[in-house]
């Protein structure tokens, strides 16, 4: 019989397992009403007492009701002990209530164990504490988890939004306030990969960054709003002429903007990453002029190759400022940017897949330069030297390079517009990626070509 | 309240388990609007002086001020500027009360180097019979003798003195008004009985756990988890709780980082960040089933400087998720079900209690409304945002619950005012010492202490008396 059911559980747990049976510990246990968990209690109590009059059993009460004190009425809510039930219910003036609140095997010196008993049921039955309570309050639903997207912004602004807040009323979420913050650090970079690296290294790069993007996407909701929220900054980063030059207009917006998106979703990337070596060029072009927009130690000015571009990009960097992810994001892009060349305003697909090397190194750099993504990234201009089999000659280019501050190995380079020439072969050092410069006339200081050392860490300062 | 209703049906779970038990459901969100957008601050600028919020202060109140001086005393009364003051002359003058305190800690003493003096030790009072009141307005400033309780006030009050100047340059006062009770509002309150459950200082992460039992307790009154059925529908009509502040303990407050070697105190956390996601744990049972209002205290994690700003969602993910848990400034103000509410979570009073020859904190708190200002003393001791279009401390609307929390005890009292207003003054003691909290009827203003107890080693009745 289901009576018969509880009386056994509660004598298993109260005189086998030795434990202290609250009423809230019972209720969550069973899956029953609070009020019958307390009526539970009690029958077993009676019963038990009758059978065996010499039960070792302890039994505390609740005892609620008015107490005078000091000239008014206090409501007083008390636990107490079977032996002061009757002195307390003497005290009180009127009863509202009296309900067996624990049963346990040894007598309690103080109350501090009913605590405890509670407070771990109620810990690991947070979601729904209040499934087996006498009220039901139809106010109270958690908010659906909203999308991550506005929270983006609110992210690089140092602070979450509700909808971040929302995403769950479990636990996760506290997992997930932090890491989202990550996932936004990464994703740009991986995004940005994507544009840096050839149409054919796309494949790999998509990989790379899928990769990099499904560490984040499972803690990150997608952001499927988001691009198409995003495709008007992109569209004004890239300018109308870049956007005709575009093969495919709004796919590379796309990824553009999830480049700027905090949390591109994983499906997303995958589809867009064949699209991404398009938008690569502009990509580029557009990442070097909002590096150095956005670089705030950089003391050159860029001839403006590309007027709309440069046009947007203020207002795209001012919004990018914002974030702090704009830095990463851009780092990520000089790095993973394929040797090719760009002609100013071209958003021709890069040519042949410099970067298979470039791709290999894209991840890694990116991750390096995660790390070293918040810091201050100069640009410094360097002399390349490669040797360029097409036409059987050595090519010098002066590059500019974004260094980090405080990574020396995450380095970017963009190539002046002097050099039309696209270099077939990356120059390649881990993390160096090269990357065309659209602006020209920058001078700058040139270094000795950066080897991974760290030494750079220390140059760097 | 609870007793009388719930007294029939006391001992109903006294028994074998019956049929399906009730599920009372809330009652329904209705009526409230969020009124303490004064307080809330959008850009803070401190480039501004702390002077342009007196210079404000005295123009909002001054017209208040003026007509309260007329009606007590004649409508011919010369009302004078300090400039335009003449020997001998009985005049009304209205202007900001500043003490000049011998015992207040200045920090340009402690710094200077004449004294080489020892920072003093913070005393439980600053008062000291050689304190001198002064009256200034816009241009000049006049000590004041006469009848004026010279402990009793405190710096930043706007008054109205009613004397004459002397021949030695001081001011005789003969009597003296403040801004009174502002005009009533109109109260449409629930015909049925409404509650609204005050705490304060629940004292999270204090590192012991008197109070941890006393506050599960109150969490399942509130959530009609405890109690029988009659209590449980009682509690239904719990229709809000306010957390008036001080949700961490002190102890919370800091890592000792200017005593102990950077070494040591790097790696730690912060023991507020602990309490915090115990708060967040009570406050998600709490949200599950009834509105929450929580207002920053002293020790919370939040500015400073009043009005305090809403601690932010994201340091309580799990009851975030929920609508019903609303972040709001200290002070706080709010229309619930037809009743205006307003209170904060004490600093106010505590900081005039240092000040002030007033020792019962719902003196002080009657004076502040009578004052009409929620916290004179700010910016003076107590930290204040530099506001310069507005002070948002006026009280301009009598409120019908004018609360402080984390009183030493609980008081209350129902004030009535001359043009009909009715204020329940309410002292919302500290959970953490006293195990109690304040249940407001909505319906007629009245206010019930109620209280938690477990029970310990050491007492013989297994009760633990309340404090009061």
């Amino acid at each position: 019989m289901e009576d018969e059911l509880y009386l056994e559980n509660i004598d298993e747990f109260v005189t086998d397992q030795n434990r202290i049976v609250t009423y809230k510990w019972l209720s969550y246990t069973l899956g029953v009403h609070v009020n019958q968990a307390k009526q539970m209690l009690y029958d077993y109590v009676e019963r038990k007492r009758k059978e065996n009059s010499g039960a070792q059993l302890h039994v505390t009460y609740l005892v609620a009701g008015n107490l005078i004190q000091n000239g008014h009425v206090c409501h007083k809510v008390a636990v107490v002990r079977e032996d002061q039930l009757e002195a307390m219910k003497s005290k009180l003036s009127t009863i509202a209530s009296v309900h067996v609140y624990s049963i346990q095997k040894a007598l309690l010196k103080d109350s501090g164990p009913l605590y405890n008993t509670d407070y771990d049921i109620v810990k690991t039955n947070l979601h729904n504490c209040s499934k087996f309570s006498a009220i039901r309050c139809d106010a109270a639903v958690p908010r659906p988890v909203v999308e991550v997207a506005p929270a983006q912004t609110s992210v690089q602004d140092g602070s979450q939004t509700k909808s971040d807040r929302s995403a769950a009323s479990v636990p996760a979420v506290n997992g997930r306030g932090p890491s989202s913050a990550k996932p936004t650090t990464q994703q740009p970079k991986g995004i940005m990969g994507m544009f840096a690296a050839k149409a054919a290294s796309k494949s790999q790069d998509t990989n790379k960054e899928t990769k990099v993007e499904s560490k984040e996407a499972p803690s990150v909701s997608a952001t499927s709003s988001k691009p198409p929220a995003k495709g008007n900054i992109m569209n004004n980063f890239f300018g109308k002429a870049a956007m005709n030059k575009l093969k495919v207009n709004s796919v590379p917006e796309q990824p553009k903007e999830e480049k700027e998106v905090i949390t591109p979703s994983v499906p997303e990337a995958a589809p867009e990453s064949s699209l991404n070596t398009v938008v690569e060029k502009p990509g580029k072009k557009t990442e070097p002029a909002r590096n150095q927009q956005k670089d705030k130690k950089s003391k050159m000015k860029r001839v403006d190759k590309s007027d709309n571009e440069e046009e947007r990009e203020p207002e795209n960097v001012k919004k990018k400022r914002k974030r702090i992810k704009q830095l990463q994001s851009d780092s990520s892009d000089e790095e993973g940017i394929p040797p090719p060349p760009t002609p100013e305003e071209e958003k021709p697909p890069s040519p042949p897949p410099v970067p298979t090397l470039k791709t290999e190194l894209e991840p890694a750099s990116t991750e390096v330069s995660a790390g070293g993504r918040k810091r201050k990234r100069k640009r410094v201009l360097k002399s390349k030297m490669f040797i360029d089999d097409e036409e059987g000659c050595m090519v010098t280019e002066k590059v500019y390079e974004s260094e980090s501050c405080t990574d020396s190995d995450d380095d970017f380079k963009t190539k002046p517009p002097a050099a039309p020439k696209q270099p077939v072969l990356p120059l390649k050092k881990e993390p160096k990626e090269e990357r065309k410069n659209v602006k020209k006339g920058v001078a700058a200081a040139s270094r000795a070509s950066k080897q991974v050392s760290i030494m750079g860490f220390f140059q760097k300062k | 309240m609870f007793s009388e209703r719930a007294a029939p049906t006391a001992q109903g779970l006294l028994s074998p388990p019956s049929a399906e038990p009730p599920k009372f459901a809330r009652v329904p969100l209705s009526g409230y609007t969020d009124q303490s957008q004064p307080f809330r601050l959008g850009e803070r600028s401190f480039g501004h002086q702390y002077a342009h919020i007196y210079a404000v202060r005295l123009a909002r109140m001054r017209p208040i001020l003026q007509e309260r001086a007329r009606s007590k005393w004649g409508d011919d009364i010369a009302l004078r500027k300090l400039c335009e003051l003449q020997a001998g002359e009985k005049c009304c003058v209205v202007g900001t009360l500043f003490k000049a305190m011998q015992l207040q800690p200045s920090i340009l003493q402690e710094i200077s180097e004449e004294y080489n003096l020892v920072p003093q030790p913070p005393l439980p009072k600053y008062i000291d019979p050689s304190d001198e009141l002064i009256l200034e307005d816009e241009l000049q400033r006049i000590k004041l003798e006469g009848a004026v309780d010279v402990q009793k006030l405190v710096t930043g009050t706007i008054f109205a003195v009613y004397g004459y100047e002397q021949d030695n340059g001081k001011f005789l006062v003969e009597d003296h008004c403040f801004a009174s009770l502002p005009p009533a509002l109109p109260r449409n309150g629930p015909s049925s009985d409404r509650f609204v459950l005050l705490a304060s200082g629940l004292g999270l992460g204090s590192g012991s756990g008197e109070s941890l039992l006393s506050t599960q307790l109150l969490l399942d009154v509130v959530t009609g988890q405890l109690g029988a059925e009659g209590q449980q529908s009682c509690a239904a009509h719990i229709s809000r709780v306010i957390l008036a502040g001080n949700m961490l303990s002190q102890n919370t407050q800091s890592r000792d980082t200017l005593n102990k070697a950077r070494y040591l105190t790097k790696k730690t956390q912060a023991a507020s960040v602990e309490s915090m996601k115990m708060l967040d744990e009570i406050l998600l049972q709490l949200c599950s089933s009834v509105p929450v209002d929580v207002m920053p205290g002293e020790f919370d994690p939040t500015n400073y400087m009043l009005p305090q700003q809403p601690l932010h969602h994201c340091m309580l993910p799990l009851a975030s998720a929920y609508a019903t848990l609303r972040l709001v400034t200290n002070p706080y103000q709010a229309d619930v079900d037809g009743v205006r509410f307003l209170g904060t979570s004490g600093q106010n009073v505590s900081d005039i209690f240092k000040y002030s020859s007033m020792d019962d904190y719902l003196e002080i708190l009657e004076w502040t409304l009578l004052a009409g200002h929620i916290s004179p003393t700010a910016p003076d001791t107590l930290g204040c945002y530099p506001f310069y279009n507005l002070d948002p401390f006026i009280i301009t609307e009598c409120p019908h619950v004018y609360f402080c929390g984390n009183a030493p005890r609980f008081q209350s009292k129902l004030l009535t005012g001359e043009k009909g207003q009715q204020v329940l003054l309410v002292t919302v003691p500290t959970f953490s010492t006293t195990q109690t909290a304040c249940l407001i009827n909505l319906r007629d203003l009245s206010c019930q202490p109620i209280s938690f107890s477990g029970f310990g080693a050491e007492d013989d009745d297994g009760d633990m008396d309340i404090k009061h």
